[in-house]
């Protein structure tokens, strides 16, 4: 009887440890996956903020917006071509 | 002790009865009903998606992006997850936009779906809040919408390409979609699993455009503030490197704010912009010398089927002239001494009456009716720019063909197609269409457009340091079949700078109705700010080293490779080529087979030589070759090709060429 009991037993752990075993494992690819998508929005997001970064900056770079502050605030007008001198860079320059 | 040991028989009967009825289910359920109750399971623990490919990009050829794809968001609520129901409502509504009102209907509902496309800011503190459910898909995003719209198009609202350069790369830029398992919690939010993924997602090809996102911006601007001030139905600006054939800026806008692509797609008659055609055929077949003059006729010419005037009558006119001051009655009375055949097939040539072959979904192909469908009249109608009807991008390549030496290219919007890891799968070669006319020709025709500028009708397009060639022309307007009183397109074609021209720029001006309609006072002057403008701008796809006022500098420090010679200095104030050549000491052209397009120019520049640029990529060979000897200051042309290097390394040294290849 006591073998008996003592086979019982080790089943037992054996499948105790066995469930053990499949809970922990698909508990680490749960938490795995939610980090992976955590990752993924924060991507996303770091994304969308630089899109419209470069949105913003695009905007603020246009000439719409440029020559006529250039102009308001700083006097520049656009150059005719007898103002543009094209002087060919220096060799060594990058 | 017999009691109890049939109770206990009982009872093990009874736990082996237990025990097989366990058994038997779980044979069953595993066995039995093991495929359904595993196919519920799954479908309970995940899901089959299709994981939507990222469209490629479109970008302007210094990379600016116009067109990208960005991760947006669905988002849907269930009200009855929500764990506080008034501050998350207030989140909610601030972040997606919502009025108080449809919040309050939207928690009326199970499940309420606000289909956006909210970007991944907008939602971003939401994430985190429970009955919020974000579904993520791709949209195309423009950064700056109103560049070259109606070039580039747009998908429509079935994420579809629906129009422009998106309808018509879509094969290039659509990816294939992929398809993965995604697992779900009890709450059903969805997670990735890099494992479960079934066949990933093909990004699309990212395409570079041949578009300069600066110029495009002035000739928009440009062409804006021209319609607004002329109180013009419409107008078309077209810039076009006349040496690739590559498409710089399109502009197109009507009266009312709209931009179809009417560069491509709508025609209209040339005018005297033609006459440079008739010039061509002339030149061509040696039908007039530069002496040969005609008689003005005092302004008004009668020949049968129409009477002919000019606005500025001369008494006597050569072909320069009749170009220069735009004359009718001469170009009519040149025009004579071709046959309609020779006059058909020039003009047929020069690519009128046929596609460009552009990469563009819609385009027209004009009108220009074979001979045996002329009337009497038609002969001096087409030399005059009439009874021909022509797209803007087809008169910018027809002029592309002056610039280019005589040689008719096809134009082309794409300049490479790249994948997702940056490799160069296509890229943009010149490709020839046909000889137009010869070298020496098409010199003297831009020399003859050259003078239009310097003394005729184009003088409102002259600048001051860069010599402009270019043609106006002002043509009555078509309406309903007639020919509308008052109606005029004033046009402008001009090649920039008028030696080894950098740039075509076509302008149309649709009815212009307040100030004058001629395209000298029209056209030309909107076409000298843009050019003003494109040289003050600092990205412009111009070379400026060709352009350049000033000469090359010597180098500071003696290079190795300058074999000792003193670097050549080209005196200041500079002189044009024309009359700088053969000035200067003569010396070895260096070999420079192998270098990068920089170092070689460089190495060149100290040398004392100017450079004109052939192809790109690394160095393969000069003209004149390789230890020739050419005089200071003398133009070196250095052919570039992106394969160079390779073969450069295989074949060892360079051998001294003959010319150009």
């Amino acid at each position: 009887m006591a073998k008996g009991r003592h086979w019982v037993a080790l089943w037992l752990v054996a499948f105790l440890v066995t469930t053990w075993l499949v809970y922990a494992r698909q508990t680490a690819a749960i938490r795995a996956a939610r980090e992976l998508a955590d990752l993924r929005a924060r991507r996303a997001n770091l994304d969308g903020h630089r899109a419209d970064l470069e949105r913003r900056i695009r905007a603020a770079e246009s000439r719409a917006v440029l020559v006529p502050r250039a102009q308001a605030r700083l006097g520049l007008h656009l150059p005719s071509d007898s103002e543009i001198v094209l002087v060919p860079a220096p060799s060594g320059s990058h | 002790m017999a009691r109890s040991a049939v109770r206990i028989q009982v009872v093990e009967f009874g736990v082996l009865v237990g025990l097989a009825l366990l058994v038997g289910r779980a044979a069953q359920v595993q066995i039995l009903q093991g495929r359904r109750w595993a196919e519920e399971a799954q479908a309970q623990r995940t899901e089959r998606i299709v994981l939507q490919a990222r469209r490629g990009t479109l970008s302007d050829r210094h990379g600016t992006p116009l067109a990208v794809t960005q991760e947006t968001y669905h988002v849907g609520i269930a009200p009855n997850e929500l764990r506080d129901p008034v501050a998350d409502g207030s989140l909610i509504s601030r972040r997606l936009g919502l009025t108080a009102h449809a919040w309050q209907e939207a928690l009326r509902r199970r499940y309420a779906y606000f289909a956006g496309p909210y970007s991944a800011l907008e939602v971003q503190p939401l994430r985190t809040v429970r009955g919020v459910h974000l579904e993520s898909v791709l949209n195309r995003f423009y950064p700056d919408p109103a560049v070259a719209r109606a070039t580039i198009g747009r998908l429509g609202d079935d994420g579809l390409a629906a129009s422009g350069l998106e309808r018509t790369l879509d094969s290039l830029l659509a990816g294939r979609a992929g398809a993965a398992v995604v697992l779900k919690d009890r709450a059903g939010r969805e997670y990735e699993s890099p494992a479960r993924v079934i066949a990933p997602p093909v990004p699309g090809l990212d395409v570079v455009l041949t578009l300069d996102a600066e110029l495009q911006e002035i000739a928009q601007r440009a062409l804006d503030d021209a319609l607004r001030r002329m109180d013009a139905d419409g107008g078309d600006v077209v810039m076009l490197d006349p040496g690739t054939g590559e498409v710089l800026a399109l502009a197109s806008r009507q009266r009312d704010g709209s931009a179809r692509p009417s560069a491509f797609t709508d025609t209209f008659e040339p005018g005297s912009l033609a006459k440079i055609f008739a010039a061509a055929a002339l030149l061509a077949l040696r039908r007039v010398s530069p002496t040969d003059h005609v008689s003005g006729e005092g302004g008004k010419w009668r020949v049968p089927g129409r009477t002919i005037t000019d606005d500025d009558p001369q008494p006597s006119l050569t072909l320069a002239d009749a170009i220069r001051v735009s004359s009718n009655i001469a170009i009519a009375k040149f025009a004579a001494r071709l046959t309609p055949e020779e006059q058909y097939v020039t003009l047929r040539d020069f690519g009128f009456g046929a596609l460009t072959g552009i990469e563009f979904p819609a385009e027209a192909t004009g009108r220009l009716r074979p001979p045996s469908e002329w009337t009497r009249p038609s002969a001096a109608s087409l030399a005059m720019g009439y009874e021909l009807s022509v797209t803007p991008i087809q008169v910018a390549m027809a002029y592309g063909a002056l610039a280019n030496d005589g040689l008719l290219l096809q134009p082309t919007l794409i300049r490479e197609v790249r994948d997702a890891s940056g490799g160069v799968r296509y890229r943009h070669r010149p490709e020839p269409v046909r000889r137009v006319v010869a070298r020496d020709v098409a010199a003297a025709l831009r020399n003859l457009l050259r003078g239009v500028v310097e003394r005729g009708t184009g003088t409102e397009a002259a600048l001051t340091n860069f010599p402009v060639a270019a043609k106006t022309g002002t043509a009555r307007r078509v309406v309903n079949g007639r020919y509308a009183a008052g109606e005029y397109t004033a046009s402008f074609a001009a090649l920039f700078p008028a030696d080894q021209p950098q740039l075509v720029l076509v302008v149309k001006i649709d009815n212009p109705h307040k100030g004058s309609y001629f395209a000298a006072q029209t056209a030309a002057p909107v076409t000298r700010s843009m050019l003003e403008q494109a040289l003050a701008a600092r990205t412009v796809a111009l070379d400026r080293a060709r352009l350049s006022t000033a000469a090359p500098r010597a180098a500071a420090a003696p290079a190795d490779d300058d074999g000792g010679l003193v670097p050549y200095v080209v005196p200041w104030p500079y002189e044009r080529d024309s009359s700088g050549v053969g000035r200067g000491p003569r010396r070895a052209v260096p070999d420079v087979a192998g270098f990068g397009m920089r170092e070689a120019v460089r190495t060149l520049h100290r040398r004392g030589f100017r450079v004109a640029l052939r192809g790109w990529g690394v160095a393969e060979h000069t003209w004149p070759a390789a230890g020739d000897s050419a005089a200071a200051g003398s133009m070196v042309t250095l052919f570039a090709d992106p394969y160079a290097a390779a073969r450069v390394r295989s074949r060892g040294p360079t051998p001294p060429r003959r010319g150009p290849r």
